[in-house]
């Protein structure tokens, strides 16, 4: 994005920028302001307080600290914790270590169109559930989980619960508002919304208790220590402005072309695996006459970049654990590839696909 | 004080068991170890007494004073095929008063870098007429450290330091010895093609032809979006780090996609991988002929995969009369990782970039091949079209 750009450029250049929030003198001073401006600017966006933002150097860090922050620094809440299969890697990693040291955890099996089974939710939660922890759209299939469900059957059967969401994929996209959602604890990602990488937030209800990963100088409350970045900051916060600014427009727009791409893949005997609700800025469809890494190198070719289930995943070449738990077949999964679409996406790009699928197939198809 | 200048040393191995042979070895030898450290400065490499000698061209600007640009010229010496060992030597001239002093000098030195109790010292005369006898100079020696320092004393089984006294044209003294590959040198047995792949084996075979002496080509069969681009840079990569074993590398890079393609399609899944070797080493075989190699060299060892049952290796030679050689032919898949390790291409080849898409790899590929049924699975197939696709369009990357 090229504010974003421009914003580095400026403050990367500019003498002021060079202040250490931490420090007593006037430049420190001003990088100070800076900073909790940023920290305004993204409460203000999600309906928050400026001091239940931290920022983070990513979802994965956010995610991390979200979940063993909060079981760790509330130990008589209980040991038991609640997710789904269908989590991201950053998420399943964490609870598997937390199951190692001393921790139960239930995971919620999902339907055909990646949405948990809410009798299987509600029979989990019990007396001594700390945390849920559930993903607002899914990374590889787009599926949206309906917050409210999850949060009316928590306030139903155990209130002290808290609820973490990774709303890595949602942020900027569809509408977020912890507070008013009934949420306590969101992970957030900045190169998602177009920010840059090595950038997230996170958003911790007041009065909710965190111990916290990164310990040091005790900056950002104490939650999250080591000095401030201004500019990571900054380009984090004008990026979920401009996000949101534009989101509804987006939608609109990516509807269409979502649609379109799908019915072009439908053409060249595709199956559509995102569900027909999920998110428009992920679609997940297998073509079978390719293993999905074939056609994903055959598309670069044509400077169309798309991936095989997660990006971060994709290298330990294991078929997606997100498909497997809609219960899609595995000789489907293995030619599963996502493809993602952002706001600056454009109808040309569907012609663009429709082109570079064709030839793919005439010339890659087995 | 004596005066003395740092010299390296290199041992020969096999090589000094030559016959009439012998010279050309060691002209081969002194070259080969003349590219290796050409980055390094300018030396002045010759051959005396069964040993090669590194001695700085231009003696005013010694770079073998560095110790650690020496340790580096040694590391790159000791790969070079062909050497037994290579030691960082102090070479002075004078008569037995001198090598009293350099001898404790020499002590001394070590003592400050790493303390010790037990020394001995061995001695070799190549000067003959040098007065006293070999065991003489050890003792007379031994006994001046041990006069300049008492708390040391002499173990002639199990020292901890060995001091090595050379009386030649000059006098050399030294500990440590670096040890290196042995073999011969490379270039002295011709040159093989190396069917490189992104594995763990075939660099190890490259490795270990190149041992023999041969100069190695390598061929490669990319098949890309099949395989990925990566898994091209990681054989790049491979050839990188094994060249400095074996010297410059010719890659040849096929483009596979077509031929693997119309494998596919028109030849029976279970006689794939067969038909695709078959091919495989036609086009190594017009390549090899092209660039003067008198072998192919293959990572293969007996019963590995279904290829390299004894069946499927009988019916992948009878395509060429060129010798294929398989050094891991009779080898543990242990032992080769464990090579790998050594020679550094371990971490490379295990890289999750496949070489071979699992696309291509049948679920049940026949492991007892017969003849009958390969006629039958190439019956459909223009070979000579396929292997004269291979050969179009190869892409050559020289890798030193």
């Amino acid at each position: 994005m090229p504010e974003i750009a421009q914003l580095i450029e400026t403050h990367l250049s500019s003498y002021c920028a060079f202040g250490n929030p931490g420090s007593l003198h006037r430049l420190g001073v001003s990088a100070m302001e800076s900073y909790s401006n940023s920290r305004r600017r993204v409460a203000s966006v999600l309906g928050a307080q400026s001091e239940e933002i931290i920022f983070t150097s990513g979802g994965t860090e956010s995610i991390n600290f979200a979940i063993r922050g909060y079981l760790e620094a509330n130990p008589r809440k209980g040991k038991h914790v609640i997710s789904t299969r269908t989590e991201h890697k950053a998420t399943l990693a964490v609870l598997d270590y937390l199951s190692n040291h001393g921790h139960e955890v239930t995971y919620i099996g999902v339907d055909s169109a990646g949405e948990p089974n809410w009798l299987e939710v509600e029979s989990a939660i019990r007396p001594d559930t700390a945390l849920l922890t559930f993903t607002h759209v899914n990374n590889e299939t787009g599926a949206i989980l309906p917050v409210s469900k999850l949060v009316d059957i928590r306030n139903r059967i155990n209130r002290s619960a808290v609820i973490h969401l990774d709303c890595v994929q949602s942020l900027g996209k569809l509408p977020l508002r912890p507070s008013k959602d009934g949420v306590e604890l969101v992970s957030m990602s900045g190169h998602k919304i177009h920010a840059v990488k090595g950038v997230g937030a996170i958003y911790i209800k007041s009065g909710i208790r965190m111990q916290p990963l990164i310990i040091g100088g005790g900056q950002q409350g104490g939650l999250r220590s080591g000095t401030e970045s201004t500019f990571l900051a900054e380009a984090f916060a004008l990026a979920l402005e401009k996000s949101y600014e534009q989101s509804d427009a987006a939608y609109l727009k990516l509807t269409h072309i979502h649609n379109d791409v799908s019915s072009v893949i439908q053409s060249f005997g595709g199956v559509i695996l995102s569900p027909e609700n999920g998110s428009k800025y992920i679609l997940n469809a297998a073509l079978p006459m390719f293993e999905a890494e074939t056609l994903l190198h055959a598309l670069e070719e044509h400077d169309i970049f798309i991936s095989t289930v997660s990006a971060c995943a994709s290298k330990n070449k294991k078929a997606s654990h997100v498909l497997a738990a809609m219960g899609i077949d595995k000789s489907l999964s293995r030619s599963a590839v996502r493809i993602s679409f952002s706001r600056f996406s454009q109808a040309e790009d569907i012609e663009q696909i429709n082109k570079a699928l064709g030839e793919a197939i005439k010339r890659y198809a087995l | 004080m004596t005066d003395y200048k740092y010299v390296i040393l290199v041992s020969m191995g096999e090589i000094t068991l030559k016959g009439l042979n012998r010279g050309r070895f060691e002209a081969r030898l002194t070259r080969n170890i003349k590219s290796a450290i050409s980055t390094f400065g300018r030396f002045h490499i010759f051959q005396r007494q069964s040993r090669i000698w590194i001695e700085d061209l231009y003696s005013e600007q010694p770079v073998l004073d560095d110790s650690e640009v020496a340790g580096q010229i040694m590391r790159a010496v000791s790969k070079v095929f062909g050497i037994v060992s290579v030691s960082l030597v102090r070479k002075f001239t004078g008569d037995m008063d001198n090598i009293r002093e350099m001898a404790i000098r020499f002590i001394e030195d070590r003592l400050k870098e790493q303390p010790f109790e037990s020394f001995k010292f061995e001695t070799k005369r190549g000067d003959k007429s040098f007065p006293l006898l070999s065991p003489e100079v050890s003792s007379e020696l031994g006994g001046k450290v041990l006069e300049r320092f008492p708390e040391l004393r002499v173990d002639v089984n199990a020292p901890e330091l060995v001091v090595f006294v050379e009386i030649r044209d000059a006098f050399y003294i030294y500990a440590d010895k670096i040890y290196a590959h042995r073999g011969l040198p490379v270039g002295s047995s011709g040159k093989g093609l190396l069917m490189l792949s992104g594995g763990i084996d075939s660099p190890v075979a490259g490795y270990m032809m190149a041992s023999r002496g041969m100069e190695i080509d390598a061929v490669y069969y990319h098949s890309f979006p099949y395989t990925s681009d990566q898994a091209k840079q990681k054989v790049v990569d491979l050839a990188k780090i094994i060249s400095q074993y074996c010297g410059p590398i010719h890659l040849n890079i096929v483009n596979f996609t077509e031929i693997q393609k119309h494998l596919y399609q028109n030849s029976p899944q279970d006689m794939l991988t067969i038909t695709m070797r078959r091919i495989m080493i036609r086009i190594a075989e017009k390549i090899a002929l092209q660039s003067h190699c008198k072998a192919i060299i293959t990572g293969e060892s007996l019963g590995q995969v279904a290829s390299q049952t004894i069946d499927a290796i009988s019916l992948t030679n009878e395509v060429t009369s060129m010798p294929i050689f398989r050094p891991l032919i009779g080898v543990d898949k242990d032992y080769a990782v464990q090579i790998a390790r050594e020679i550094g291409t371990f971490e490379t080849s295990i890289l999750p970039y496949e070489d071979c898409c699992t696309v291509f790899v049948a679920k049940h590929p026949q492991t007892k091949p017969q003849r009958k049924h390969m006629e039958h699975a190439e019956r459909f197939l223009d070979i000579d079209d396929l292997v004269s696709q291979g050969l179009e369009g190869i892409e050559r990357i020289l890798i030193e």
